[in-house]
């Protein structure tokens, strides 16, 4: 065998060595999580909130786009994203959805998006999960954890719904428009269905 | 020269700032006191808003129209007084309600922009003051009530005069239609057969 030969062979020994320990120092690859078209038919993102001497205000957004990723074996490898156009929203008033889109509250000119990324899910029991993530209002980030009930459809191809109630605090993003004499809390309800891809 | 009647433009006033006044008292009793949704409630609260300058608008051209047109002779005693006070009191809380409740959207810890109709905003005359907000509330509610006890003592008069006295206090207030010939009559023949006491 030529130096050169020797120094291949030892090279290549060396190789086999290093990826083996790569692959006994990180855990296996889990089977990648199933992607989930969301039903926009179905899914409602809502919120409520209360004002001194004014009725309980609650609206929704329109126009939203998400993604799900499940997966049932390791629910820890799933995630959700949801990007809501701040613009969309709709209290049922077009003048006072005018307003809420203003500077005062949503600035939807400056922030069109308010953004939901999960960072991580964590199995409650078989029927819920809490979701782990960020999320974004006026270009500002916090984290949040919703308990989310799944629903899984038994009938047909699979289907899921997914129930959250969760409450944030706006004066953490800033929008700080006429409180005390509107709740500083805002409570959000989603709802959603999803069908794997 | 002392009038029969009073000149149309006063008339037509009148009943518009009458019809005016008792949408804005209604309107302004609904919004803060029946229970609405939300959408419902803000929607209100900017017609209310509008429809007050709107208000606002139309007491300084009636104060315009008054000053301009000649009045007709007013009733005689503490009841022509009375009348010429409550009508003078009109014009001062009309002024006095309208100028608090744009205090109150002014000083307003939430501002709104007050639409005038979407043709344009009406400027704001002072800066939220949360203090000044319950003072100039308080204002526009007590100038309301005060109005809205004008309107029944106003009423009351007016009907009184045309029921129990039977004179022409009331009709002569009355609009007068053109007839086919474009000439304005109505009112005129009742107001004489009613009797000449208040106006000679």
């Amino acid at each position: 065998m030529t130096v050169q030969g020797k120094v291949f062979r030892r090279a290549r020994i060396a190789f086999v060595i290093l990826a083996l320990g790569a692959v006994s120092l990180t855990p296996a690859p889990a089977p990648a999580a199933a992607d989930w078209k969301i039903d926009p038919a179905r899914t409602t993102i809502a919120f409520a909130i209360d004002a001194t001497g004014f009725p309980r205000t609650e609206g929704r957004f329109r126009h939203f786009e998400g993604r799900i990723a499940v997966d049932f074996n390791r629910p820890e490898n799933s995630s959700v994203a949801f990007h809501v156009q701040s613009g969309s929203v709709d209290v049922g008033s077009a003048s006072f959805s005018d307003y809420l889109r203003s500077p005062a509250f949503l600035d939807a000119g400056k922030h069109p998006s308010i953004d939901f990324v999960s960072t991580s899910v964590q199995k409650l029991s078989d029927h819920a999960v809490r979701v782990t993530g960020e999320l974004t209002l006026l270009g500002v980030t916090k984290p949040l954890i919703v308990d989310v009930a799944v629903t899984r459809d038994a009938g047909g191809k699979g289907r899921l719904e997914f129930e959250a109630q969760t409450r944030i605090d706006r004066l953490e993003f800033g929008m700080n428009s006429g409180f005390p004499l509107v709740s500083r809390n805002v409570d959000l309800m989603i709802k959603s269905a999803a069908a794997e891809l | 020269m002392t009038p029969a009647r009073w000149s149309p433009a006063v008339v037509v006033l009148h009943w518009l700032n009458a019809a005016l006044t008792l949408e804005l008292l209604a309107h302004g009793w609904a919004m803060t006191h029946a229970v609405f949704v939300a959408a419902t409630t803000f929607d209100l609260y900017q017609w209310h808003k509008a429809l007050g300058f709107s208000a606002l608008a139309l007491t300084a051209i009636r104060l315009a129209a008054r000053l301009r047109f000649a009045a007709p002779e007013p009733v005689a005693g503490w009841e022509g007084r009375l009348a010429r006070t409550v009508q003078a009191s009109f014009y001062g809380l009309t002024l006095f309600a309208i100028g608090a409740g744009w205090l109150v959207v002014s000083t307003s810890p939430l501002p709104i922009p007050t639409r005038f109709f979407g043709l344009f905003i009406v400027p704001n005359i002072a800066r939220p003051d949360a203090a000044l907000f319950a003072w100039a509330t308080l204002a526009h509610r007590v100038g309301t009530y005060a109005i809205a006890a004008l309107v029944a003592l106003h009423v009351a008069g007016a009907l009184k005069h045309h029921w129990i006295d039977r004179d022409d206090t009331l009709t002569r207030m009355r609009p007068r239609w053109p007839n086919k010939w474009g000439v304005c009559n109505g009112g005129t023949v009742s107001s004489g057969a009613r009797g000449q006491k208040s106006w000679k």
